[in-house]
């Protein structure tokens, strides 16, 4: 830029907001976001805080009456909820550790170029990119009783089972499917991760005749910290908040074997106990902040510095 | 001298060996991924019959009359018209507004900048309150509305956006507002004319990110629109296979249709997907 128009005779202003506001920008240009994000996100959970406490239902939306802890005792001694918490725990630690293991396995086959590695890596993304209503609706046709996997379980004379109105296999295919569909994301993320580490490392640790096996444990590993801690907060938090797989695949059944806190939540609402409802929402969120707090403090600390 | 080659040789037979195993598992983890997506599409031009067996055979006979049923009888394209209403109505919002907020809290070093940015970052890890949401549109009256969706679509997305664009904006030298400034650009000016054209490679992993949370997503409209007829296409879909859940070669033409534009999407971009996707989530 020309430097003679800091003394532009049209523009004396000009030097004045550099010196005095020192590169000031009006707050109000943030208002709309602040403001769009303030009524539709943030005035519900601070309504949740309070409705939560009192005993409001669809039918007396507006005058609810304050009713203490009796919304979050009548959840906790419920079963059923208890069973949905149970189930959210399991449900996102199981797909934490299986979407970390296969994405990273496939990171460590495809992160250097090579032939056909490109190929892989699209095929492997593809399915984050579906939306869960027809990843869940395609896995209903596969796992049913006539469905694809009984036909091919068929020919080794496998007599078909229903897969997901079974208490004991429902909630491991809806973990399956979940790791069906997000793997190939996390893949990415490592890939990402491993190509940032150094090439000098592992011919450092070849020349001090370091096996593969244990370059992997002793270079790679620690040094992809940085990645663990986004992958596992990211998978964590994303399986806390699971809705539309379990919704789609079982909506919470058979019986109430997959149901999750979402799903929960959403049935409260579907039968008007909205107090209830909005409790065990607002449940779910105070888990995911206090954990994601957790996590991200716990694995920080453990990061080795690249 | 000739042992030393030998275990070299060795060596190289192993790697050789490691590499045929490797693509093996490569190949059989592609067709798990492959498989249910062939399925769908060679289903989609089945007969009812061949269809509900569930198999991997080509069709004996073709059938694209099941997309021209699905489309006439499964509202698809009412779904794709509100589904790219707002898509591209809820991005633009989250973009434009994001984008200022973005500029406000990476620039400005006052207590009010850093406050309004942390209460942002809330956002990121709080989860959505859907049912007093959802009482809320109830009372003052726009429940149903596409208004109330496309914001809550918008209000969601906005804490991502604005940590993202934020950081970028922290990424830029300050030289070129300083010499903006002193060209008596003003600030109004100058967010429009100098940083929102710097700020096009994060406005579009922005966009790609968000596009594809909005289009997919299942649980807002399920909420909020649930059978309406400005529902989304995934809502669409679903109801449709709650009313035809025995005609699976109907429910594959409607699956197919409701992918398509994200796959063809996905082929062609996949490039800035992927970027896009993926460092957004190393941000995040």
């Amino acid at each position: 830029m020309n430097p003679m128009s800091t003394l532009n005779p049209l523009n004396p202003r000009g030097v004045i907001y550099v010196r005095k506001a020192g590169l000031h920008y009006p707050g109000w240009l943030a208002a709309p976001a602040a403001l769009i994000y303030g009524f539709f996100f943030i005035v519900p959970i601070l309504m949740a805080l309070v409705l939560s406490f009192t005993d409001w239902n669809i039918n007396r939306m507006s005058e609810p009456v304050f009713n203490g802890l009796h919304n979050f005792r009548k959840l906790l001694t419920d079963e059923i909820f208890l069973h949905s918490l149970k189930n959210t725990f399991i449900f996102a630690i199981f797909t934490t550790i299986g979407k970390t293991i296969v994405g990273l396995a496939l990171a460590l086959m495809l992160y250097k170029p090579r032939f056909g590695n490109n190929v892989f890596r699209t095929i492997f993304y593809m399915p984050s990119v579906l939306s869960a209503v027809v990843v869940g609706l395609l896995f209903n046709s596969i796992l049913g009783m006539d469905g694809l996997l009984n036909n091919f379980l068929a020919k080794f004379g496998v007599s078909p089972t229903d897969w997901l109105g079974n208490y004991g296999t429902a909630m491991t295919w809806i973990i399956l499917m979940e790791i069906w569909m997000w793997s190939g994301f996390i893949m990415f993320i490592f890939i990402s991760g491993l190509q940032a580490i150094p090439q000098d490392y592992y011919e450092f640790a070849e020349l001090e005749g370091a096996s593969k096996l244990h370059q992997f444990f002793h270079v790679t590993l620690p040094l992809l910290g940085p990645t663990f801690t986004v992958v596992f907060t990211l998978n964590i938090t994303g399986g806390l908040k699971v809705f539309d797989m379990v919704y789609i695949l079982t909506n919470g059944g058979p019986g109430y074997a997959t149901q999750v806190l979402s799903t929960y939540t959403y049935r409260a609402f579907g039968l008007g106990l909205l107090g209830q409802a909005s409790a065990s929402s607002l449940i779910l969120s105070v888990i995911v902040v206090v954990i994601t707090f957790i996590f991200n403090s716990a694995l920080k600390k453990r990061e080795v510095e690249m | 001298m000739s042992t030393k080659s030998s275990t070299h040789l060795g060596m190289k037979a192993a790697s050789r060996l490691s590499d045929v195993i490797q693509f093996l598992i490569l190949l059989v983890s592609a067709s798990i991924v492959l498989i249910p997506i062939l399925m769908m599409l060679l289903g989609s031009f089945k007969t009812q019959g061949e269809a509900l067996q569930f198999t991997l055979s080509l069709p004996t006979t073709w059938h694209p009359e099941n997309y021209t049923y699905v489309i006439e009888t499964g509202n698809i394209f009412r779904g794709y018209y509100n589904s790219t209403l707002i898509t591209v109505a809820a991005v633009a919002i989250t973009l434009i507004t994001g984008a200022l907020a973005g500029i406000v809290t990476g620039r400005n070093r006052d207590r009010w900048a850093k406050g309004l940015y942390y209460y942002f970052i809330f956002g990121l890890t709080a989860t959505m309150q859907t049912v007093t949401t959802f009482v809320l549109f109830k009372q003052i009256g726009i429940y149903g509305s596409y208004f109330s969706v496309i914001m809550l679509f918008a209000a969601v997305n906005l804490p991502f956006t604005v940590m993202t664009m934020s950081s970028f904006v922290k990424g830029v030298p300050r030289e070129i507002d300083e010499a903006a400034f002193s060209d008596g650009c003003g600030p109004v000016r100058m967010v429009f004319q100098i940083h929102m054209p710097i700020m096009r490679p994060i406005m579009v992993t922005n966009l790609i990110i968000t596009a594809i949370s909005v289009w997919n997503n299942f649980m807002i409209p399920l909420y909020f629109f649930n059978t309406s007829s400005r529902s989304t296409i995934s809502m669409m879909v679903y109801n449709f296979y709650g009313l035809y859940s025995r005609n699976w070669h109907y429910v594959f033409a409607a699956l197919t249709l409701t992918v398509l534009p994200v796959m063809i999407l996905y082929l062609f971009l996949q490039k800035y997907i992927v970027a896009g996707m993926t460092s957004g989530a190393v941000k995040g």
